[in-house]
């Protein structure tokens, strides 16, 4: 079966269409690497369309004038992880000033202002299940406080996971806990660790079960 | 959303108890005015990483249109284009990687903050395409003839599996198989090439 969604997607590249998305084998992943390098390497689309370009910015340009003064921005089905995405790359954003916007599963957001680093001080890391799923990503930033941010995705779940941070030392610092809604959730809150020191982060589910694990580069 | 900064003056956020200061803050030749000029600037570059990493063109459109909805809401001071350009990258990073995951679950590529900041800077053209046709072609210089041919007919010459089988006088069958074998060599070679 899995073979057949391969061959399928391969086969949507070539003609340049949308491939569907299906679950992939890890063993699926250097084959689907080398079509798009190949996919790639053919001249014409590797330059947009001057209509796409032009759409995407009056789409903007609308998006600008009807936004509200508070910086919110509308939530849609995604808004947990373009929350995250928020977080994250405001934070990234080396000596400035971004706003950054904590999120919680009942989709109430707030603005507040964060002094971006100076220095790499931001590391992220996936999580991933023993088989190599990625479940979600975690975000840590090591300013003064610091802070965590993640999102999880367990199909279907509507349970919780707890997230412990793993230290090089082998000591472990509780992160919090993750309340699932449809299968979605975020966190994001201070932590009061020495970030450069962090491995990695792990979840577990109600049962004390490890449900995957994260490595910082 | 997207406010549009002063030509030489802001007033920035407190970042003490008193919220009526107001600081100047000098912006430089080598800053954006405005959201317009971040995304004329970056808009081909950030299309061009993209679709180097998804391999077509709606889905890379999409990715494009996604880090600069996520990328310029936050966006609230000019800072410089390498910092701007700092910042497109890491959304940019995380939003491949949320598509990977909804995609397949698993991440087929990826984008370095670091190695890649070259593909958004002043020194890569809007109109280059990148070293994918010089990378492709090492790889397939390297492939056993057969294997380089159905690659060639596939993604090159756009040729439907069955076209391709023909033109090779194989079956449909055979020549997936080939494809398929001939692709794991290519992730293969490609690996060796960047060692």
């Amino acid at each position: 079966m899995t073979g057949r969604r391969l061959t399928a997607f391969i086969d949507a590249l070539v003609s340049g269409r949308r491939p569907d998305s299906y679950r992939a084998d890890p063993e699926d992943v250097e084959v689907l690497g080398a079509a798009i390098a190949l996919r790639a390497a053919r001249p014409g689309d590797a330059v947009p369309d001057d209509a796409f370009v032009a759409e995407l910015y009056q789409s903007l340009g609308e998006e600008n004038s009807t936004a509200v003064a508070s910086n919110v921005r509308p939530l849609r089905m995604r808004r947990s992880r373009a929350a995250l995405i928020g977080v994250a790359a405001s934070i990234a954003l080396v000596g400035a000033t971004f706003g950054a916007t904590e999120a919680s599963n009942n989709g109430a957001t707030t603005t507040s202002a964060i002094q971006a680093p100076h220095g790499k001080i931001l590391r992220t890391a996936s999580f991933e299940t023993s088989q190599g799923q990625a479940l979600g990503q975690i975000v840590v930033y090591g300013g003064s406080p610091g802070w965590v941010f993640m999102n999880v995705d367990l199909p279907t779940s509507n349970d919780s996971v707890k997230c412990e941070l793993r230290m090089l030392d082998g000591s472990v610092v509780a992160a919090g806990t993750v309340d699932l809604r449809h299968g979605t959730g975020v966190l994001s809150k201070k932590i009061h660790v020495d970030t450069s020191r962090l491995q990695g982060a792990t979840l577990y589910g109600r049962s004390g079960a490890v449900v995957a694990s994260a490595t910082f580069a | 959303m997207f406010p549009v900064p002063k030509a030489t003056t802001r007033r920035s956020r407190p970042d003490s108890g008193d919220t009526d200061v107001a600081r100047l803050r000098v912006v430089d030749a080598d800053s954006y005015t405005d959201w317009e000029s971040v995304y004329r600037d970056n808009v081909v570059r950030l299309y061009r990483l993209m679709y180097a990493r998804v391999g077509n063109r709606p889905d890379a459109e999409d990715l494009t249109s996604e880090i600069f909805r996520t990328a310029l809401g936050p966006l609230r001071l000019a800072s410089s284009k390498g910092e701007v350009r700092s910042y497109l990258l890491a959304t940019a990073q995380t939003v491949l990687a949320s598509h990977w995951r909804r995609t397949l679950g698993v991440s087929v590529t990826s984008i370095d903050p670091e190695s890649d900041l070259d593909a958004l800077t002043e020194n890569s053209g809007p109109e280059e395409v990148g070293d994918a046709p010089q990378r492709a072609g090492k790889v397939l210089a390297a492939l056993p003839e057969r294997y380089r041919r159905i690659l060639e007919l596939r993604f090159l010459e756009v040729c439907s599996i069955k076209e391709a089988a023909h033109a090779m006088e194989i079956s449909v069958s055979n020549a997936k198989v080939l494809q398929h074998r001939a692709l794991r060599m290519a992730a293969k070679v490609g690996l060796e090439l960047e060692q």
